[in-house]
């Protein structure tokens, strides 16, 4: 390979000597032309780094005193004289002679060479300095001595220019961590207000800890090209301690309280606080929240760091306390679980009933607010089981079945909600017996098609429930309306399975709490609102071209599904200007999808529910408030109650026309 | 897509050594033989210049003001060859915009650790 270049050189070297050649007779004719000098000054130059560069060290180091000779003259330190030309050209063929030598032809004249130098330094007044054939200077490629790992703490502030000056900073950062572990922590500090930034200059710092076994200059090399314009600080760090201390921790991270301690000490393990405190503090924590997002939006208006800084601190830390708080009224359903067993117990000795109550996940948690309400429904369905559910054992033999009966409860998470189950394996329920009783009572159509969990959710309907007891179902409904009510009280749902004689399991889904909820802010009017985001599926526009194809219908075509939708603005009665454009939001319902169309999605909105007080305690539509950050309030919508509403409203219309429908029944044992 | 790298050098040899070097690294070279002529080629996508200092036409200095006074290659990173007896030339260089520089002679392990420090 080397080989290849050397030939090239050879080439090179010739044409530069005759160019040097060419220019120093030139010279003999213009002494003092600088042009002229400068020419012959580049082929010397060249004739020396490249040399130096393939193998020719010699003929380097012969070059270099001519090369500073002729430096001199360029800068006009020296005069060009006839000496100094016709040296200059006896040089040029001594250099001539060398590649001849090192391409195997010849010897070199190592006294000539000598010769000429020391003429050329008594012409030039100067003691030639030494050539310099050095080995290459040390670059970032050398490997550092292998040694035990250590750390070394690394600022580094570029200079602002670096970046126009082609330096990628991420590289450097890519080589250290080539290097060894490498934690980095970026200083935005500098960065001015979005107003004041030249997007081509460097306003970030960086602060590392990078552990490696590579000497120090190894990591300097790495900052070669910028260290001289830069800040640069690379120092060992000396014990664990002082790395500690060394690493700056972001203050949002430094104070969230860590959570793992608060389990760990032994002494202080727990204490007892009356709910009435827990519940002031979240509330306390709710009001925190709605004057963080006020501080948001005016630090968001004000165009300083600082503020904004700090507006960002305190959103850490509000987030922090908010789930904190939230989490102390976490608690574990075992005591509600456990008590399920005593009612088991003194049931089956009053019902003559042989019944093993068997219990699982009893450590999941719940806040504090659901599971008060939930003992209730619990007990009901509980009861249920065992009364209606679980047969005597005789009953249990004759079908078969082991006397004993059991009851599964269980419980697990499922992202923000739990569910809860209640499993017996008694006699189940029928299908077609629910369905027939159903009729019978008016409440579906003889030809209604409805689904088997949308047959048995039927039992949850008050009239169903009051039954006289004629068929073996009958007496199943007794309080399940009751179990309905308070479950959607908890904004939770009940699914119902069942196979008759192998017995039936009620599901309930409960959100993990009431006091928060993940919503999604929109805008109709002048007014605010919030729709669940659990239950929210997608926003899309609902054009002019949409409103105008329906016919005046209330539907809308959204990925091929033809979608009802209610115009909130109508729904409340809201005076406002027509806007432009609009929005609608698909949202999952009881009911199936409905579009609720406003004026604009604002975006997500995590909140805490603020009750809207007695007054309104009978406004179904409305499940809360919330204070946003300006100071206005927003109603949160429950989508499954608006829907209900209409659709019951809609029903009575069509009822009246003799025209019942699937929905009408829905609508008709919730009232 | 390979990286293009423009190598500005009046010595033939340094150049072919530059271009064997870096194409064997898998890089895409184009050469000029002076500071004007590598204004001229210019044109496509170039991700590095490596450029000698000493030069006729337009030497390296010259060529590093104006790759940096261009607007479409400003920010490109820019090697200038420099010599040990140089020092002053690599001031100007870097004051000129130059990201960094190899000092002459250099061996291929060199030119590549600087390159790849440079453009990755």
């Amino acid at each position: 390979m080397i080989d290849k270049y050397k030939q090239a050189f050879q080439e090179e070297a010739r044409e530069l000597l005759n160019e040097l050649e060419s220019a120093l007779l030139e010279l003999d004719q213009k002494r003092d032309d600088r042009e002229i000098v400068g020419r012959a000054f580049r082929a010397l130059h060249t004739i020396k780094g490249s040399g130096a560069m393939f193998g020719f060290e010699d003929i380097a180091a012969f070059v270099h005193n001519l090369e500073t000779a002729f430096d001199q003259l360029r800068n006009g330190r020296l005069t060009a004289t006839a000496e100094l030309i016709n040296l200059t050209l006896a040089a040029g063929d001594q250099i001539k002679t060398m590649l001849d030598a090192a391409a195997g032809r010849g010897e070199v004249d190592h006294l000539r060479s000598a010769a000429i130098l020391s003429e050329l330094s008594q012409l030039t007044g100067a003691a030639g300095t030494p050539g310099e054939s050095k080995g290459p200077p040390p670059t970032a490629s050398d490997a550092g001595v292998p040694g035990a790992a250590r750390d070394w703490r690394i600022q580094f502030r570029p200079a602002p220019n670096m970046l126009l000056n082609g330096t990628n900073p991420l590289l450097l950062l890519r080589e250290l961590r080539e290097l060894g572990t490498l934690r980095i922590t970026l200083d935005t500090a500098a960065i001015p207000p979005l107003s004041q930034i030249d997007a081509e200059r460097c306003y970030l710092a960086w602060d590392m800890v990078l552990t490696t076994a590579a000497p120090a200059e190894t990591i300097r090399d790495v900052f070669i090209f910028v260290e001289d314009d830069a800040e640069l600080s690379i120092a060992p760090v000396l014990d664990q301690a002082a790395e500690t201390s060394a690493a700056i921790v972001t203050p949002a991270t430094q104070n969230v309280p860590d959570r793992r301690g608060a389990g760990a000490s032994a002494t202080a393990a727990s204490i007892r606080v009356s709910t009435e405190r827990l519940d002031q503090l979240v509330n306390l924590v709710g009001e925190l929240v709605t004057v963080q997002a006020r501080l948001s939006e005016v630090a968001a208006r004000h165009d300083d760091v600082d503020i904004r800084e700090i507006s960002e601190s305190v959103d850490g830390l509000t987030a922090a306390l908010r789930d904190n708080s939230m989490s102390i009224r976490m608690l574990p359903l075992k005591t509600t679980f456990e008590r399920s067993r005593r009612l088991v117990h003194d049931l089956g000795i009053e019902l003559r009933k042989d019944v093993e109550l068997t219990i699982e996940g009893a450590d999941t948690e719940l806040d504090k607010t659901v599971i008060d309400q939930l003992n209730d429904p619990l007990v009901h369905l509980i009861r249920n089981s065992m009364d209606h559910g679980i047969e005597t054992p005789e009953a249990r033999r004759a079908a078969g079945k082991v006397p004993t009966g059991t009851i599964h409860l269980s419980a697990r998470h499922s992202g923000a909600n739990v569910l809860i189950r209640i499993a017996d394996d008694g006699r189940g329920l029928d299908v077609e017996r629910v369905r027939a009783r159903a009729i019978e009572q008016g409440m579906i159509d003889s030809s209604a098609r409805l689904s088997e969990s949308e047959i048995f959710s039927l039992i949850l309907a008050p009239g169903f429930s009051t039954a006289r007891e004629v068929t073996e179902v009958s007496g199943r409904g007794v309080g399940m309306d009751v179990v309905r009510r308070s479950v959607e009280g908890l904004r939770g749902s009940i699914d119902i399975a069942s196979k008759p004689g192998t017995g039936m399991t009620v599901t309930l889904r409960l959100p993990l709490t009431l006091a928060i909820i993940d919503g999604l802010l929109v805008r109709v009017g002048q007014a605010h609102f919030v729709l669940p985001l659990a239950n929210s599926l997608e926003c899309v526009e609902l054009t002019r071209q949409d409103i105008s194809a329906s016919n005046g219908q209330h539907m809308a075509t959204v990925r091929g599904e033809l979608i009802p939708y209610i115009r909130l603005s109508e729904y409340f009665q809201m005076e406002r200007a027509q806007p432009e454009a609009e929005q609608i939001m698909v949202v999952e319902t009881e009911h199936g999808h409905y579009g609720f169309v406003v004026d604009q999605v604002l975006g997500d909105h995590q909140t805490v529910i603020k009750n809207l007080g007695r007054l309104y305690r009978n406004v179904q539509v409305v499940s809360g408030a919330t204070i946003l950050g300006d100071g206005t309030v927003a109603l949160i919508l429950d989508p499954n109650r608006v829907v209900q509403n209409i659709v019951q409203s809609t029903s009575q219309n069509k009822r009246s026309l003799g025209r019942r429908t699937r929905r009408s029944v829905e609508t008709q044992y919730s009232e | 897509m390979p990286k293009t790298i423009l190598t500005v050098d009046d010595s033939a040899s340094v150049r072919q050594m530059v271009r064997f070097t870096l194409s064997d690294a898998g890089y895409t070279v184009i050469e000029a033989v002076d500071g004007k002529d590598a204004l001229t080629k210019l044109t496509g996508p170039v991700n590095l210049v490596i450029t000698d200092l000493n030069m006729p036409n337009l030497d390296g200095i010259g060529l590093i003001r104006s790759v940096r006074s261009n607007p479409a290659y400003k920010g490109i990173p820019i090697i200038m060859l420099t010599t040990e007896s140089q020092a002053s030339r690599k001031a100007e260089g870097k004051a000129a915009g130059a990201t960094g520089w190899i000092v002459k002679p250099f061996a291929t392990q060199q030119l590549l650790a600087v390159v790849k420090k440079v453009i990755g």
